[in-house]
């Protein structure tokens, strides 16, 4: 044999000659270096995370962060559990927030445009310009602003004055009418705040509550806090009457599929039916209300009269109650209107000051579009100066608006954007700002709420930026009007010394308020005290006459009503340059990246499209192509299209994605409010003949009989469910499983996978048979477990997202999803199970977040040829990504398909994206196999201080995994199922918990579900 | 087998790995390969002659004067040059002020001192410095008689960054956790 090479001699050189190669190879030629510092930082242990407190600066709502950086780098942002707006919480969004930080198409610095070109000017020389085309224009000065903290706002107020110019506040998803109903109502120029936590019986008329509308963290949390189940076998119900169902309608127990803008009439019906029944005087309103019978409101909505005069009873009788406006999707020709009959509705019900607040919303404003119309106009002549900041109107505004036009007659424009946008691209100077990670600024949601915004980590410095609020005070210097502050930071500091002195103590204390400073810095909020609300006002009549009538609308021509709504992703568009949200499927349609257009299948199947059939979709003012998706939530003879895609503009990841709805509206206007109108035309709908492979993560729509996500009807529940176990129940069921398992070995012995006659629960692992070596002691340890209540989870996703940032789980673009390679650790499964837009009645949808069930038993582990995928002593279903060669055996045999495969390095991110990446986590490469860890890191991490901290146990509540973290509806639960005392193990012990498919294939998962709890009776196994 | 085998054996294994490595580097479109790291050495030339053996060795300085948080962090920390200039801005240097003042230049220019990386684990594996320090072992059970060397080197020929065998031989013998988790997530 000597003169033969055998196979493992063979291998061992080429082992070593591959060892070789591959260090020429991955070797970059240079040595690697360890840089200390030169000057420690005092609050910077190398490996050891600190923590600011700051205000999330993505929308109006203002919520608390607490952002954790590494080394000085922000790699995490979590919510503020201080924080009244947030309270621990953050949306998919706000989640985001990094890759806006870590943004690569960020502008490198200031830029002027020479010959149509942009040019890399310095600092100076931009100021210099800027301080002489101002002082050339004279007051004719206009500052477009989206929503600012209060103090930048009043810099930028008191800078405009002394030059005489103005400044406009323009968000796209504002609500104008609202603000004007309350107005015309109340009396009160306010956003109204409603106490969702309060309310027994939630009609919404279409705002998505908890998807962007006003505050959707808090609102979602009060959301689910209400429609729990209480040990009395109570919960709230949710109503939704609405034409389109967004991802805050499939939460609803009922839905009234109403003809689109016949919310008014409804809500008035209801108001006088309520009003009959003894409800609360109606006032000024008596006699419109008399004219919306159930009778007249059922012919303009399509819905039966007993249907609303039943939901009216109801809204009395099973109060407390609160009813929603339209939202943003509902702005159409009366949408001032509507509100108000809402409002009316409220009021008569006796909701006003209970459920319905009128202490507002401080920080949104909720102008109108008109202030904006009106204030370009002009703006052209002479030597205009336009500046722009923290808005985009050249995107969020239809092209019959004329802004680009007006904007380009300016005579010099100027944006503060930090990364392109399709405003700033009409800009003459860019001077950008700072990420509101890196500066300065404050934050006032509501009257007695204030949160101080300071920068988490020094600005990027591959982007040369300058805070806005600092320019303002370097040019109002430059003019000789100087405001008497170096640095924005200390115009702010000014501004809360005043503010202290409207704490008591502090006024009493006297001093610097360094401390005070400090303490607000440390804890993220200031509550300064509550103004009392006033009594309920008396109701007003309106100043004009309103029409309550479902609007009139453009194209009549059309078959279906246009319905334009905000992305639960994109938001207005803003975010589109975010690859997390951008491959973050749909909440509704599980669709990524690119656009779809809603139609219910019955439309679809008259103009004979499938799902992925591209339609041309024309309205009078423009037309658009998109492939469309056949969604039962949606009442025939209306389409949907969501805001926030088609950029043209606005980066590498955005540009060429999806199409932009505006291009199909005109610039209606709203009365009296001066709301733009999204619902505003009728459109046609054809078939191109073309076909698109959709990036769709769903699998099916429907669980085809398959109890994955379960439900149980209320009745069905024991009155105090903590006393009931289901053992005791059930006096048959030892039998029934014994018999079934029986069956199942006889099944899968063939296979080899040899199921363990056991029913035990999760804290029973590790199964008889596997007890020794590392194991024999593993009932000592803890076993990681946990616990999602499907009767909170609103399927909004911020889960999703937060794991991607916590574990560098990567995207991987819109042909990689569409072949079915979504990255994602969290899939939220959407199946419907009742679902009729031709008839009011129950609604049930099941939203379930999927991830690695942790199995007792698991299918992925033996099958794995290296021992990559294996159970740890402490019950984490582990991957050794070392180990893993990637033969996706794993991800063939897991039943809930939760593996993911990295068929390429999908981590090669561009600078500085991989900033954002979380030290304490492996990134991995192509041919590994991933999967959800249950945060392992964060485990160890609590694991490594208990042993410092002279080997403490690890308490309850103390791991939290980066998706219960940011979960505003408290769905997830996580701990030691082994310890009875801990939360994870009494949220487990009740009667609608079950493990997905393990009475079918004894996988014994980690993870337990709480089934959904319905008003209608569920099919058994359902 | 023979040397003539070995050689062809090798022939093949190195041409063919030599392919695989053109493969690697075309498939980039920027030309870098993917999870190109620089190389870590096991003794290298050090900006500044620091000598572990008269600050740990002779004058028995604590580990964890320099390296400030390997008792509470993952990170054993690389002193700041300030911590230097702590000291030698008062003491000059008995054997080798030019080093000394080398320092100190550093400092006055507000510079990082490019340290050359000798101790190295993979990327893949997290090994926490507070714990290992808190069960009670010294600094030398990993890095060597580190108090006796002039510049810092990896002598113990079984340690590389990735021998993991390394690792796992002392956690058994300890009786600590084998579980891949506790490194490996």
């Amino acid at each position: 044999m000597s003169g033969v090479i055998k196979r493992r001699d063979f291998l061992k050189v080429a082992g070593v000659s591959g060892a070789g190669a591959t260090l020429t190879a991955c070797n970059t030629g240079e040595v690697e270096k360890l840089l200390p510092y030169v000057v420690p930082p005092e609050d910077i242990t190398p490996g050891v995370a600190t923590w600011y407190t700051t205000v999330c600066g993505e929308c109006a709502a203002g919520c608390g962060v607490w952002a954790r950086t590494r080394e000085g780098r922000a790699v995490k942002l979590e919510g503020n559990r201080g924080h009244p707006i947030s309270q621990g919480a953050l949306c998919q969004r706000g989640q985001s927030s990094l890759q806006g930080l870590y943004n690569p198409d960020r502008y490198a610095g200031p830029m002027l445009r020479e010959g149509g070109v942009l040019q890399a000017v310095t600092w100076d020389e931009a100021e210099t310009l800027f301080a002489q085309r101002l002082e050339a224009a004279g007051s004719n000065v206009l500052l477009i602003t989206g929503h600012t903290g209060p103090t930048l706002s009043g810099l930028f107020d008191r800078f405009l004055a002394g030059l005489g110019g103005r400044r406009i506040e323009y968000e796209a998803l504002s609500e104008a009418p609202l603000r004007e109903a309350a107005r015309i109502v109340f009396g009160q120029d306010v956003l109204p705040h409603y106490q969702f936590s309060d309310a027994q019986l939630i009609v919404s008329f279409g705002a998505d509550f908890l998807d962007t509308w006003l505050s959707p963290v808090e609102y979602g949390r009060g959301f689910a806090r209400a429609t729990a189940v209480t040990g009395a076998g109570t919960k709230g119900q949710f109503v939704a009457v609405t034409p389109r169902l967004s991802l805050t309608g499939l939460n609803a127990d009922e839905w009234l599929p109403i003809a689109p803008g016949a919310e008014s009439a409804v809500a008035l019906a209801m108001a006088s039916v309520v009003a009959e029944s003894g409800g609360g005087g109606a006032g000024p309103y008596e006699e419109i209300l008399e004219a919306y019978t159930p009778e007249e409101a059922a012919r303009l909505s399509g819905l039966a009269p007993e249907v609303i005069r039943r939901l009216a009873e109801r809204f009395v009788s099973e109060g407390p109650s609160l009813a929603i406006g339209p939202g943003v999707a509902g702005h159409h020709r009366n949408a001032t209107a509507a509100n108000l009959a809402v409002l009316v509705l409220n009021a008569v019900a006796g909701n006003v000051g209970q459920t319905l607040q009128l202490d507002g919303w401080a920080g949104q404003r909720a102008r109108p579009y008109t202030e904006l119309q009106q204030a370009m106009q002009g703006s052209g002549a002479g030597e205009h100066v336009v500046m722009v900041h923290g808005s985009n109107p050249a995107y969020t505004l239809p092209a019959a608006s004329g802004f680009r036009e007006a904007f380009q007659q300016a005579a010099f424009r100027v944006s503060f954007a930090s990364a392109p946008d399709e405003t700033a691209e009409l800009a003459d100077l860019i001077l950008p700002d700072l990420h509101y990670l890196e500066s300065w600024g404050d934050s006032n949601p509501r009257p007695s709420i204030y949160a101080v915004q300071q920068p988490v980590m020094r600005p990027v410095p591959m982007f040369d930026g300058k805070q806005t609020g600092d320019i303002v005070l370097s040019l109002s210097a430059r003019l000789g009007r100087d405001i008497g502050a170096a640095t924005f930071h200390d115009y702010l500091r000014s501004a809360w010394d005043e503010l202290r002195m409207s704490v008591p103590a502090e006024q009493a204390a006297g001093g610097t308020g360094d401390a005070w400073w400090r303490g607000v810095l440390k804890s993220g909020v200031l509550r300064t005290t509550t103004d009392q609300v006033s009594a309920t006002p008396a109701l007003r009549a309106p100043e004009s006459a309103l029409s309550f009538d479902p609007p009139e609308l453009d194209g009549e021509n059309g078959d279906y009503t246009l319905i334009v709504y905000p992305s639960a992703r994109l938001y207005d568009g803003r975010f589109a340059n975010r690859p997390w949200l951008a491959e973050l499927p749909d909440p509704v349609a599980k669709i990524a990246w690119h656009a779809w257009v809603e139609m219910h299948p019955d439309d679809a199947d008259r103009i004979g499209a499938r799902n992925g059939d591209v339609v041309r979709v024309a309205s009078p003012h423009g037309s658009l192509q998109a492939p469309l998706l056949r969604y039962p939530g949606i009442r025939p003879g209306a389409v949907a299209i969501s805001m926030g895609g088609g950029h043209t503009a606005m980066g590498r990841f955005a540009d060429g994605n999806g199409v932009n709805p505006m291009t199909l509206l005109p610039a209606a206007v709203e009365q009296p409010s001066g709301a733009l109108v999204y619902m505003a035309t009728k459109v046609t709908v054809e078939p191109t003949g073309v076909w698109q492979r959709m990036a769709t993560i769903e699998g099916a729509d429907d669980q085809r009989g398959r109890p994955i996500a379960s439900a149980v009807e209320l009745a069905a529940l024991s009155v105090v469910s903590e006393s009931a176990s289901p053992e005791a129940d059930d006096p048959g069921k030892e039998e029934h499983t014994a018999a079934e398992h029986e069956e199942l070995q006889e099944l899968n012995l063939g296979g080899g996978f040899v199921p363990v006659p056991t029913d035990g629960g999760p804290e029973a692992y590790p199964l008889p048979g596997s007890q020794y070596g590392e194991y024999a002691g593993a009932h000592e340890m803890p076993r990681w477990a946990m616990a999602i209540d499907m009767e909170k989870c609103t399927g909004c996703s911020a889960c999703v997202v937060a794991c991607q940032a916590e574990n560098n789980v990567p995207w991987v673009g819109e042909e990689m999803v569409a072949m079915g390679r979504s990255m994602a650790w969290i899939r939220l499964e959407r199946y419907y199970e009742i679902i009729d837009a031709t008839h009011a009645g129950p609604l049930d949808v099941r939203l379930l977040p999927m991830l690695c069930q942790h199995c007792g038993n698991a299918p992925c582990e033996p099958v794995c040829p290296v021992f990559a995928s294996y159970h740890t002593p402490d019950g984490i279903n582990a991957q050794v990504y070392n180990r893993c060669v990637g033969t996706r055996y794993c991800a063939n045999n897991c039943p809930y398909k939760v593996r993911v495969f990295n068929w390429y390095t999908y981590t090669d991110v561009p600078e500085p994206m991989n900033w954002q990446y979380n030290p304490d986590v492996t990134i991995r490469e192509d041919g590994v196999m991933e999967k959800c860890s249950f945060c392992v890191q964060r485990i160890r991490e609590v694991e490594n201080r208990a042993a410092l901290e002279g080997g403490r146990p690890v308490a309850d509540g103390e791991v939290v995994p980066a998706c219960q973290q940011t979960c505003s509806a408290e769905a997830i639960v996580f701990g030691n199922i082994r310890d009875p005392k801990s939360r994870v193990a009494q949220v487990v012990a009740n009667e609608r918990t079950y493990r997905v498919l393990d009475e079918f294939i004894n996988t014994q998962p980690a993870v337990s579900y709480l089934k959904k709890v319905t008003f209608h009776p569920v099919a058994a196994g359902h | 087998m023979t040397s003539r085998q070995w050689l062809f054996a090798a022939l093949i294994a190195g041409g063919s790995a030599m392919g695989l490595a053109f493969v690697q580097t075309q498939d980039t479109d920027t030309g870098a390969t993917p999870g190109a790291q620089p190389a870590v050495q096991t003794q290298a030339v050090q900006p500044i002659p620091f000598r572990h053996d008269i600050h740990a060795g002779t004058y028995g300085m604590d580990c964890m004067y320099c390296h400030f948080s390997a008792e509470r962090s993952v990170d054993a920390g690389m002193p700041p040059v300030a911590t230097c200039v702590g000291c030698h801005r008062l003491i000059p240097g008995t054997e080798n002020p030019g080093a000394v003042q080398e320092v100190l230049d550093f400092a006055e220019r507000g510079e990082v001192i490019p340290w050359v990386r000798i101790y190295k684990i993979s990327d893949h594996a997290h090994f926490p410095h507070m714990r290992h320090i808190n069960a009670g072992l010294t600094c030398q059970q990993c890095h060597g008689p580190v108090e006796t060397m002039g510049a810092i080197e990896q002598r113990d020929p079984a340690w590389r960054g990735d021998n993991m065998g390394w690792c796992v031989s002392c956690h058994v013998e300890l009786g600590a956790s084998r579980d891949c988790t506790v490194c490996h997530y």
